[in-house]
Formats: structure tokens, C-alpha cells, sequence
């Protein structure tokens, strides 16, 4: 019985990682991917490496999924750090405002999801260069006007220029970036 | 094509040699080791987990290596992702505003027992299958879970980092005690005769130590992760 058992397993093991590399979908791949590290803990149960299976339990199966989860899910972001923070977003129990409906329309446009966070210090440039915040919400003191800072080699951002074009109150300011060597 | 070609043709080469290889491996199968760590395991190193037995006494400078290729791991991770902005933490690991509450109020329900069995798989590591590296994991894993609960929690790697660095040169002090007491490097201090208590508080402490800077190396590459992305 425990023989037919751990050959299953071991078929499965072999479908799942052919499944890895044939599919298509990435958070499918990493469901997979935490299913393999299961398998193999209750195979290395089987041949009595009880200690083995609880490392490839931890690892394998729970840190790992969760690090690719992270990296994937960041591809599809698109991060505002909001600056102002005087009623151009509303921050109620839902997300509301002039800025955040141009922001949702433009995310939606692009099937993006949108990440808005407020609390990170630094110069414009400098977090631009070294974060990936895609844009930066700033208000001018002296106008009155919004200011949108974000990179000028990112395509996205020729779109959202047109896009806010009939509003005075708003402008989009490019800032170049550093080249680097790495 | 001919890359492709090349490529079969080289794979096949080395699956011949790795059957090659394999073929008189009888001749030298012995089970020399596996019976004397079954005879003698227990009375010299006082874990009834060999497994301990063995990376905690008979094979403690591998343990040691492990140990600081993972702090070396860390470094690496942390000296790639500095920059000199300050922010207070990953506060965007999920989507604050469509995080599930199912999913907050479930994470705080698993939260403490997931750090309590990853304290017991540390603390008995001698006489239970677990030990320092694998209750790190978890107890990792547990911590890690609390980004979820808390999405404000501040972490801040370079003081990991110090604490990671002061526990590996504790662990070394401590497989060194040996050295004054039976005149060799990382064993067991307690004289051979004492009874499997006595053994079995410097298998708890070591594994104490190796299971902290497991996990708090684990949180810190994770947290790089996450600021990194950014």
C-alpha cells in the first residue's frame, strides 16, 4: 500500500513540475510551485526523513511562494506616492477625488493596479531614481497647481499627459533619469 | 538548430557518464557510519534525534559554514537593495484598501500557534524531528505573516543585520567552549559520562541560538524584497 502510494507521489511530483514549466499563467505557477514542496515533504515523510520534510515544508512551501508572489504582483502595479495630501485623493473608506478618478481611469486603461502610499521622505529625483514610484503627487505653493512627477523614458506617461491636458490645474512634469551602469 | 542539436547530444554525454559512474556502486556501499552513529550516537552526544547528533557535535564546522553562508546571503541582499531614502516601512505589500478581512482576521487567528510550533520544532529539536533551522523557518514564517496583520510595522534591516552578526560569533563561542574543557574544537563541553540532561543544554542552546539567526536572516531578506520591489 505505502509502495503504490509513493509512486503515485512520485508521478504527480513529475506532472506538477512539467505543469510549472509548460503553463502559462504566473500565479497558477506558484500554487504549483507551493504544491511541489508539499509533495516532496510527505514523499521525504515516506522515506523517513521526518526532519528534511519539515525544512521543505517551511521553504519550500510557504517563504518561496510568498517572495514570488510579492515580485509578480509588483509587475503590475503602478505606485503614486501622493505628496499633497489636501483633497486631490480622499482617503475615506473608499478612495475618492479629482486626482484619484483621472488616476483610476488611467490605471484601468492600462489593466494596472493602483498603489497609492504617503509616507516616504526623499528628494523627487532621487526616488524616482532608486524606487520604482512611477509618479509623484506635489502641489506648486505659489499657483496652486498639481504637480505629477514621473519618468520621462516611461511610455505610460505621454498618455497620462494627454489625458489631463483640459485641466489647468494640473500638469505633468518629466524628470530625467540617471544613466547607470548596472 | 544546431545549438539545440549540440545541446541534446551534450546532455546525453553526461547522463552516460552519470550511469557510468553508478554502476559499481556496491562495491564501495558500505553502512560503516550509519551503524556507529546508531551504536555510539546517543551516549556521545546525548540527542536522541542523530540528526542533531549529528550537526550540533560530530559536524558542527559544516553547522558553522551553514551558518555563515547564510549571513553572507543576507549581506548580499541588504548591500544590493540600500539606497538613502527613508521611509518607515513596506506599508504596500497588499493593497491596503483591498487586503481581505477574512484574510487579516484568519492570519491573526493562525499567528500565535504558528510561532509557538516553530518554538517547540526549535526547543526540541534533540529528541523530535526539527532543530534550529527548520522551527527558524517557521518562527520566520510566522513574523512574516504579522506584514499582513500590521501593515504600519516598521522593521529595520541594518539592526537585524548587528543582531544576525553577534548571535553567529555567540554561536561559535559557544561551540568553542569545548576548547577549555576537553581540549578540542566544537563538541559537546559536558564530559562523555554526564547524564543526557546535562547534553542536552548545550544541544537547546545552540539550536536556540541557530534557530534565532535563521529566522531573523529569512525576515531580512524578505524585507529587502519588499523595499526593493518598490
Amino acid at each position: 500500500m505505502t509502495e503504490i502510494v509513493s509512486y503515485a507521489l512520485q508521478i504527480i511530483l513529475i506532472v506538477i513540475a512539467f505543469a510549472v514549466v509548460v503553463h502559462k499563467r504566473n500565479f497558477t505557477i506558484i500554487i504549483l510551485i507551493a504544491t511541489f514542496g508539499l509533495v516532496a515533504a510527505s514523499l521525504y515523510i515516506m522515506n523517513k526523513a521526518p526532519d528534511v520534510a519539515i525544512a521543505e515544508v517551511a521553504i519550500g512551501s510557504a517563504i518561496i511562494p510568498l517572495i514570488y508572489v510579492i515580485s509578480i504582483s509588483r509587475q503590475r502595479e503602478f505606485i503614486v506616492l501622493d505628496r499633497a495630501q489636501d483633497g486631490f485623493i480622499e482617503y475615506g473608506h473608499e478612495l475618492s477625488g479629482e486626482g484619484y478618478e483621472i488616476l483610476a481611469e488611467f490605471v484601468k486603461l492600462y489593466d494596472l493596479s493602483l498603489n497609492i502610499c504617503v509616507d516616504i521622505q526623499g528628494k523627487e529625483k532621487s526616488l524616482i531614481n532608486e524606487l520604482n514610484v512611477d509618479l509623484i503627487i506635489a502641489r506648486d505653493l505659489q499657483t496652486g497647481a498639481y504637480i505629477l512627477y514621473g519618468k520621462s523614458s516611461s511610455v505610460l506617461l505621454s498618455k497620462l499627459t494627454t489625458m489631463v491636458k483640459d485641466k489647468p490645474n494640473i500638469r505633468v512634469v518629466k524628470i530625467k533619469e540617471d544613466k547607470r551602469n548596472d | 538548430m544546431i545549438r539545440r542539436v549540440s545541446l541534446v547530444v551534450m546532455l546525453v554525454i553526461i547522463f552516460g557518464f552519470f550511469v557510468f559512474s553508478i554502476l559499481d556502486l556496491e562495491a564501495f556501499f558500505s553502512t560503516f557510519g550509519k551503524d556507529y552513529f546508531f551504536e555510539n550516537g546517543l551516549s556521545e552526544t546525548g540527542s536522541v534525534n542523530l540528526v542533531t547528533g549529528i550537526y550540533l557535535d560530530y559536524r558542527l564546522f559544516d553547522s558553522l559554514f551553514e551558518a555563515g553562508l547564510l549571513i553572507a546571503a543576507v549581506s548580499g541582499v541588504t548591500w544590493i537593495s540600500q539606497h538613502e531614502i527613508t521611509e518607515k516601512n513596506a506599508t504596500f505589500m497588499l493593497d491596503r484598501q483591498s487586503t481581505p478581512t477574512l484574510f487579516v482576521t484568519f492570519s491573526r487567528l493562525v499567528y500565535p500557534f504558528m510561532l509557538m510550533f516553530g518554538i517547540y520544532v526549535i526547543l526540541f529539536g534533540h529528541v523530535s524531528p526539527g532543530g534550529g533551522f527548520q522551527g527558524g523557518a517557521i518562527v520566520a514564517t510566522a513574523i512574516l505573516i504579522l506584514y499582513y496583520i500590521d501593515v504600519q510595522k516598521a522593521t529595520s534591516i541594518d539592526k537585524i543585520l548587528t543582531i544576525e552578526k553577534i548571535l553567529f560569533l555567540t554561536i561559535i563561542g559557544v561551540g568553542s567552549i569545548s576548547f577549555f574543557t576537553k581540549g578540542t574544537f566544537f563538541t559537546n563541553p559536558f564530559d562523555l559520562s554526564a547524564s543526557e540532561q546535562v547534553k542536552a543544554i548545550y544541544l537547546i542552546t545552540l539550536n536556540a541560538l541557530i534557530g534565532i539567526k535563521v529566522a531573523l536572516g529569512l525576515v531580512a531578506i524578505f524585507t529587502a524584497f519588499l523595499k526593493e520591489g518598490r
